[in-house]
């Protein structure tokens, strides 16, 4: 910010606050926006990291005073707050927080809310800024942004922006996400809509790109020379919750594999930026999701794999088939895992499989990348010796225990040569606990300064559908492969990685 | 947690590799070490602020408490603790009796993280040469804090003199939330206008003494180009020593920042309303904690201390000392370098006219242990050589008897 003396790039003391704004959250009384959103808003106060004049709407049906809303959203926050409570601070807030009743095809409740927005640029100074936070269906979206359009509260000026966040899922294939994001930039321009995967919020998506450009040793074997297949898991132990009615239209891989997987693959395949730029780094993902290729049409019954969970036991407890939850029908089809193998179709990654899956009910909530690197061309030693070791492997957890392993071998210690494998741990709450910032709070913080880094752009989101739709196309009429509550996926899945002569990671 | 009563430095360094060995999951790695000089007094408060921090950002702790200079003989007590009172690392709290004080680092270089920067914090009287303190001289980043000084402002002064990048002060850490509301109230102003914003002066008003106030105010000058000072207030400041910051701005507009005393303060700008933020007050170890987030020299520091005290130069220092001997018990063994020999002008570049002024520079012999009788000839060893040392414990108050003692050993330092 050149324009304010005070401001020096070498002070990085001082925290990067935004221009005084307003949110507003369509959809304020939903479990998203209690357990997430409103915490994040009194985690970045209390970082003192949202700007002096800041002010919070909320949009709901619900019939509420300005009072019960400051309630909830007090209990809300301090419940899931990630920093100390400190009641000074949320006062402050609460004095900035506006709630505004109203179904959204009701043009009286956006008349309100535009002149609330009005009032609260004199009163508070917010300088007619504002980011508007679609925490609803994807179904309302075009009810809401015509209300916007019509009330003129989507045009940003030279004086003032006006941004919008949208959750995934960004449609349903490649069709209605285009439509979909023809409606949005249709009202906001491409630059104010910010798509929200939260994925990308996490430290390590982000020390992925410090890992692999920051240092030397990793870049060079980065490449199809050196690694031999590439796995990337999100694994959930949860069901479905009481999501049935979402879950049965949508199912695992658009839930999951089009976008965090997709997203994560991207980061961990694309080349170099040109710079740390959103621009730079959204071109290079879009580069290599462009590049992705799936399995040939007679291939796909062998490395396209989707799962359903039958009844079983996990962690102890009795868990229900996908088929028995509530508000799913009982012959349904829908998966809640899916496996498949890509490739990148680019010279530094020609012929090296990447193995992506995803599931619900499986043993443990983990997600994780895994670069299985080739043997190596020649061992001196006897072959009894190596028996124990596998390939080396680099991983990099996402979630839980944010962080990094190498697995390598070892010599076993005694008077035998053996060698066996063994894992190097870099746990990165170990060397900075710095209570880094929740996913949303980073996400939230960037769409009120404006940077997308972190945001996939709409071209990203088509070309992963245009990956995502010849599976969904193939796995139609098909039934999915049972698996059992609690284990590591379908058999199939397995057998696909056994046809290539290799085995999934235990995450 | 082991307590080890009149041990050696091998003999901790073997506590904590078995401690380690036998305390299960423990920490893989860390990135730093944390070196805290502390009074005795002020070992509990240290020792908390210490752990607050390593909490945020894990390290090894080492904590020194250097007791009684003046006892006859050395001796070494220390505790090892991992995964006990001081957070989750590994810590020891050692202390050290008698003229190990004076050459601590001999047991700490053994302690530190492998290639790990090393941060030396002073939760005492700041040193008045940090290459005096050999605990200063390895560290990577080298935390003080005036306003532990009799005289905050002197203290600064000091800092200024004494400065090499990768020094800092608490009492700058302590003016991080007002600088960032002063800039974030900028930035609205610059938002609303959409151009330039110009300060052509203000004042800080607040009490002149404290060393966080003279700093907001250098950080002020400096970046703005003019010259804003800190005028005396009849109303107690707060815990920074600020009671409120005007700026005059370009355009006839003013802005102003007023601590509300209940944690925030109120912000005046023009065409906006009255606005409040949080302006908490930060324990000890929040601030250590901000420290120890970046461990590269703080220029705007260095910026803001050269406008307070008119150095110049501040941050093109070299950023690595030379450790100068320095013996407590004979102050005034510098105030004749050239005593004894024709080759005793070695006063350090550190050491610059004004602090030589105020104290005498010391002379610098080429290693410590050419001008240490104890480090050659092992005190523990032989106490009976601390014999002729007895009377200059007392030399602080009678100069003269020093003057008379140092003579002898001077010779001996080239």
């Amino acid at each position: 910010m050149p324009t304010n003396p005070l401001r020096d790039p070498r002070d990085r003391r001082l925290p990067r606050v935004p221009e005084p704004c307003a949110l507003v959250v369509f959809g304020i009384t939903g479990d998203l926006s209690r357990k997430k959103l409103l915490p994040a808003v009194y985690d970045l106060a209390n970082r003192g990291l949202l700007p002096t004049n800041f002010a919070l709407l909320g949009f709901a049906r619900r019939d509420w005073g300005d009072v019960e809303f400051s309630e909830l959203a007090r209990s809300a926050a301090r419940e899931h707050a990630r920093t100390p409570w400190r009641e000074e601070v949320w006062e402050r807030l609460a004095n900035s927080v506006r709630f505004v009743q109203g179904s959204f095809d009701d043009d009286n409740a956006f008349d309100e809310l535009a002149s609330n927005l009005a009032e609260l640029e004199g009163s508070h100074g917010i300088g007619g800024n504002a980011a508007f936070y679609l925490s609803i269906p994807p179904a309302m979206f075009p009810t809401v942004l015509k209300q916007m359009q019509r009330t003129g509260m989507a045009e940003s000026s030279p004086d003032r922006w006006r941004r919008v966040v949208v959750e995934k899922p960004f449609g349903t294939d490649l069709a209605s996400s285009r439509e979909l994001n023809e409606l949005v930039d249709s009202v906001f321009t491409a630059d104010d809509v910010f798509r929200i995967d939260h994925y990308l919020g996490k430290e390590t998506v982000q020390n992925l790109l410090a890992l692999r450009f920051a240092n030397t040793m990793f870049e060079p074997i980065w490449n199809g020379h050196h690694v031999d297949s590439v796995q990337i898991t999100m694994a959930e132990d949860v069901g479905i919750g009481g999501r049935a009615g979402f879950y049965e239209k949508t199912g695992a891989a658009r839930d999951v594999l089009q976008n965090h997987l997709l997203q994560l693959l991207a980061l961990t395949a694309m080349e170099e930026p040109v710079e740390f730029s959103a621009e730079e780094i959204r071109t290079e993902k879009l580069k290599v999701l462009r590049a992705v290729s799936v399995p040939a049409e007679d291939d796909m019954v062998q490395f396209a794999i989707r799962g359903q969970y039958q009844q079983g036991w996990l962690a102890g407890q009795r868990a229900n088939g996908y088929r028995q939850e509530d508000g799913v029908a009982s012959d349904s089809s829908t998966e809640t895992y899916a496996a498949v193998r890509l490739g990148v179709e680019t010279r530094r990654w020609a012929g090296v499989p990447f193995y992506l899956r995803t599931g619900k009910r499986l043993p443990r909530r983990v997600t994780e990348i895994a670069l299985v690197f080739k043997r190596a061309p020649h061992l001196p030693f006897a072959p009894t010796d190596t028996e124990e070791l596998g390939h080396n492997q680099l991983v990099i957890r996402v979630q839980p225990d944010e962080g990094m392993t190498l697995k390598f071998g070892s010599k076993v210690p005694g008077s035998v040569m053996e060698v066996r494998d063994v894992a190097m741990d870099f746990l990165y709450g170990e060397q900075f606990t710095e209570a880094s910032p929740e996913a949303y709070e980073r996400l939230l913080l960037d769409v009120l300064l404006g940077d997308a880094t972190l945001f996939p752009r709409n071209a990203e989101v088509e070309a992963s559908w245009a990956v995502i739709d010849p599976l969904e196309a193939f796995w139609a009429d098909t039934e999915p492969h049972p698996y059992r509550a609690g284990e590591w996926g379908p058999r199939a899945a397995d057998a696909m990685l056994e046809a290539d002569g290799r085995l999934w990671r235990r995450p | 947690m082991t307590t080890l009563w009149d041990t050696t430095g091998s003999a901790v360094v073997k506590e904590l590799a078995a401690q380690r060995r036998t305390g299960g999951a423990v920490m893989s790695g860390v990135a730093l070490t944390l070196v805290v000089v502390a009074d005795e007094g002020r070992v509990a408060e240290a020792e908390q602020a210490a752990s607050a921090a390593a909490e945020v950002h894990p390290c090894r702790l080492l904590v020194v408490v250097r007791r009684q200079v003046e006892a006859p003989v050395p001796r070494l007590d220390a505790e090892v603790l991992i995964g006990g009172r001081l957070g989750p690392g590994e810590a020891v709290v050692m202390r050290m009796y008698g003229r190990l004080g004076l050459h601590a680092e001999s047991v700490v270089l053994p302690l530190l993280a492998a290639d790990a920067p090393v941060v030396t914090w002073w939760h005492e009287t700041p040193p008045e040469l940090i290459a005096r303190d050999a605990l200063g001289v390895i560290a990577n980043r080298r935390i003080t804090d005036s306003a532990m000084a009799a005289d905050p402002v002197a203290a600064l002064r000091n800092r200024a003199h004494d400065y090499a990048p990768g020094d800092t002060d608490l009492a700058w850490t302590r003016s991080t939330p007002w600088r960032a509301t002063l800039a974030s109230t900028l930035d609205s102003v610059s938002g609303r206008r959409g151009d330039l914003v110009r300060v052509h002066g203000g004042q800080v008003e607040g009490d002149p003494e404290s060393a966080t106030a003279q700093l907001v105010a250098g950080w002020l000058s400096a970046r703005c180009g003019c010259t804003i000072q800190v005028v005396p207030t009849a109303r107690v400041p707060g815990s920074a020593g600020i009671d409120s910051v005007e700026l005059r701005l370009d355009q006839d507009e003013v802005v102003r920042l007023q601590d509300d005393r209940k944690g925030g303060a109120v912000i005046n700008q023009p065409f906006r309303p009255e606005a409040i933020v949080a302006l908490p007050d930060r324990s000890l170890g929040e601030l250590i904690g901000e420290e120890l987030r970046r461990l590269d020299s703080d220029e705007p520091y260095s910026e803001a201390l050269e406008a307070v005290t008119g150095a110049t130069g501040l941050s093109a220092r070299p950023n690595c000392r030379d450790h100068v001997w320095y013996d407590p018990m004979r102050p005034q063994q510098t105030s004749e370098p050239t005593n004894g020999n024709g080759n005793g002008n070695g006063s350090p570049p550190s050491a610059s006219p004004a602090a030589s002024a105020a104290t005498p520079a010391p002379t610098v012999p080429d290693d410590s242990t050419d001008a240490d009788e104890v480090a050659e000839s092992g005190e523990h060893d032989s106490p009976a050589d601390d014999s002729d040392e007895q009377p200059v414990v007392q030399s602080p108050d009678a100069p003269s008897a020093a003057a008379g003692g140092a003579p002898t050993r001077k010779a001996r330092t080239r």
